[in-house]
């Protein structure tokens, strides 16, 4: 087998390039459209009440204008039913995470990424354009469209993150798919800026871009994705005896088995990409699946998982209701409010790629994921106290997303290169998205009881309870991953001495 | 219709049983002559309606006086109502001569009189009521009131917005107050704004926007195509 060639880029054709720019931005427009949803909740609660007066004072008139939506007698139940409206989202997106790895190991890839974006983008035009031209709104129309959401948006991480793994073998694999994980934070940083830059229109039109977007990007994904070299008769060079090294830290997720079946190719394609049985022609479905239940039992993968779903909450968190506590709590418009919100994004890719090259140059991520958190608690305080000054806020915010964003990326793809590196698994390709969607799907179910929570708190006791509960989750991250810490601590203290004594 | 029906209700209690009480469909015009025809008569030379009637060169019909419109059928805008010496005793409903200019309503046996009865009255200006009832909105809400033996003058609107009195910043953002009857406003939305609460700004570029969208989108599938699905082997 002849090595990868000397130029790192020189192994990479344009096919690959059009691969990555398709699943980078596939979960950009994803991404983007979540966002718009959290950028214009306080339009939202605006349409959904009825004016605010005094007591005494009279309705304001015409009625029309003023007072004809009751949705929701004031905006404190709006603002717990669009609590709600996260929640069930990030519910209906955790059980598809869980159903996702096993439908994408069995159908085509760029049907099911393809149907993923069109059809979630027609759900949320349904949900915010459609409800709001045709003057109707009803709970249970929105509950039942988000959970239609939630399910159709599960089906694409998965398949970007195969399609990445069928194009980008073991070398290189580090940077780029450091360089692609930040397409979540693009997407976000994309969607403030949409969001903002419509709302004055109508939070219907902020709706309409964004899935018609959504909608054009999952017809330019049918017409122009190869899933996979072997589409084009390509075929990745195998890396036989590299083991996947601690340097593949910023491998944002395990790569899920390439799904097209090997016909007897091996001529053109020999061990292909990321498969670690070599030459082995078994079929994909027949070798051992770790089951549901023995993959979760499995050592790392319940601390990690109650770990990521605390981080997560926070990083959601921020997430989905930033914009609305920055327009609350500071009187600042709307649109203002989805730009501030956007260094937090900034702040979380920097600091998702700086901690990630730290820990590649340490060789060991805990300690870093342990300093970061400490850190978070610390910029979380500092954030609560921020001043209303713009330029200030957003220089906490940053700060906040470096240090919450960094880790949060990282435990991420430190997960998946431990775990898949754990004796057990190796020799069973299912397990990996087995696993992965076990300790996302965890991870967004935390992260769905946070919105609700973040909700009833901010109803009940005000935002700097919120910001308490927030630290009070970094806190319990910290405390889920200490084995592990722990772990690696001791062993980095061990090559020290094995190294001392050498010398 | 539900203006017939309370029109009904008005002449029951007066004891007079009118054809329009039976009519529950007509349309607009019939609905007008309801109210023209609340009670038998014409309006009396001599009176204030009368006098404003020939003044402005209008049509008296039954007790209205109608805006001569040439061009539009059945859109006759009442500007002068004469109810008096009608023997009301409640008065339920008056929408139907929002546009009236001057409203007699004097000599009637009336006990008291809703304010809401004048919302949306922006353009009267002359109010002739029973002695014992005050003018709607308070006697700050007009020019003049002055009360003569039997009768009760109220003239001139003041415009509510104006007045010190009233906050007239009262109105949300983007909405500014607008006067709507005597001791009545709106907040209708100021310049572009426009919608529910006055949220919406200006008008959406539809074709601008997706125009180019459409078109980058069809011209970046062909590309894509050409270059990479078009040599795919099904694999």
């Amino acid at each position: 087998m002849s090595s990868p060639c000397c130029g790192f880029l020189a192994q990479y054709t344009h096919h690959h390039l059009v691969a990555f720019l398709l699943t980078f931005f596939s979960y950009v427009l994803l991404h983007a459209s979540r966002k718009t949803f959290s950028n214009v909740k306080v339009s939202i609660s605006a349409q959904w009440t009825p004016s605010v007066q005094n007591a005494s004072s009279p309705a304001f008139s015409p009625g029309e204008t003023w007072e004809e939506n009751n949705l929701f007698a004031d905006s404190d139940g709006a603002t717990l039913f669009l609590g709600v409206l996260d929640t069930i989202f990030l519910f209906s997106y955790a059980v598809g995470l869980y159903m996702s790895g096993v439908i994408g190991d069995r159908m085509n890839l760029r049907y099911v990424l393809s149907f993923g974006l069109c059809g979630s983008a027609i759900v949320e035009f349904v949900f915010g354009t459609l409800t709001e031209w045709l003057q109707f709104y009803n709970i249970y129309l929105y509950c039942g469209l988000w959970v239609l959401n939630g399910l159709l948006q599960s089906a694409v991480w998965p398949c970007v993150v195969a399609v990445m793994g069928n194009w980008f073998g073991k070398s290189g694999r580090g940077f780029v798919f450091g360089l692609w994980s930040a397409c979540a934070s693009v997407g976000n940083i994309l969607g403030a800026f949409l969001a903002s830059s419509v709302l004055k229109y109508g939070y219907e039109y902020a709706f309409l871009v964004t899935s018609v977007l959504q909608f054009a990007g999952g017809v330019v994904v049918f017409f122009g994705l190869l899933t996979s070299p072997k589409e084009v008769g390509l075929c990745l060079e195998s890396e036989t005896g590299l083991r996947p090294v601690e340097k593949d830290a910023d491998s944002h997720r395990p790569l899920m088995s390439d799904e097209e079946d090997e016909e007897g190719s091996e001529e053109v394609c020999d061990g292909g990409y990321y498969t670690i049985r070599q030459g082995d022609e078994e079929p994909r479905e027949t070798p051992k699946a770790i089951g549901f239940c023995q993959a979760f039992c499995l050592p790392g993968v319940l601390p990690y998982s109650l770990a990521y779903a605390c981080l997560k909450l926070v990083n959601y968190s921020f997430f989905f209701w930033l914009p609305f506590y920055l327009s609350r709590n500071f009187g600042w418009k709307e649109a203002q409010a989805d730009r501030l919100s956007v260094w937090y994004d900034v702040g979380g890719i920097i600091g998702g790629t700086i901690q990630g090259l730290i820990s590649d140059f340490m060789g060991k991520r805990a300690p870093v994921l342990a300093v970061s958190l400490l850190l978070a608690m610390g910029a979380l305080v500092g954030y609560s106290h921020s001043p209303p000054d713009q330029v200030v806020n957003a220089a906490l915010l940053a700060t906040t997303g470096f240090f919450i964003g960094g880790p949060s990326n990282m435990i991420s793809s430190a997960i998946s290169a431990d775990l898949g590196r754990q004796e057990a698994l190796r020799g069973s390709q299912e397990a990996l998205a087995t696993v992965t969607g076990i300790v996302d799907g965890t991870g967004s179910i935390g992260a769905a009881a946070g919105q609700y929570l973040v909700s009833v708190i901010e109803s009940k006791l005000g935002w700097m309870f919120v910001f308490y509960f927030f630290i009070v989750m970094t806190g319990c991250s910290i405390v889920f991953i200490l084995p592990l810490i722990v772990t690696e601590i001791r062993a980095m203290w061990r090559e020290r001495r094995a190294r001392a004594q050498e010398l | 219709k539900a203006i017939v029906a309370r029109l009904g209700y008005s002449l029951v209690y007066k004891g007079v049983v009118n054809s329009s009480v039976l009519c529950i469909c007509c349309p607009q015009q019939q609905q007008q002559v309801g109210l023209c025809h609340l009670c038998n008569g014409t309006v009396q030379n001599g009176t204030a309606v009368s006098q404003f009637c020939s003044a402005s060169a209008g049509l008296i019909d039954g007790r209205c006086c109608l805006l001569r419109k040439e061009n539009i059928r059945d859109a006759d805008y009442i500007i002068g109502l004469d109810l008096s010496n009608c023997s009301l005793s409640r008065v339920e409903d008056l929408q139907d001569a929002f546009s009236a200019t001057t409203i007699d309503l004097s000599l009637n046996p009336i006990v008291n009189l809703d304010d809401s009865l004048f919302e949306g009255f922006i353009q009267l200006a002359n109010l002739i009521l029973p002695a014992n009832l005050v003018c709607p909105g308070g006697n700050a809400s007009w020019d003049k009131v002055k009360v003569k033996g039997e009768t009760h003058f109220c003239e001139g609107q003041k415009d509510i917005c104006n007045q010190t009195g009233y906050l007239s910043l009262n109105c949300p953002e983007n909405s500014l107050c607008v006067p709507y009857g005597p001791g009545f406003f709106q907040c209708s939305c100021v310049d572009a704004f426009r919608g529910y609460k006055c949220l919406r700004e200006g008008e959406f570029p539809i074709i601008q926007v997706f125009g180019p969208l459409a078109g980058s989108t069809v011209l970046v599938s062909i590309l894509l195509w050409l270059t990479q699905r078009r040599k795919a082997i099904s694999v």
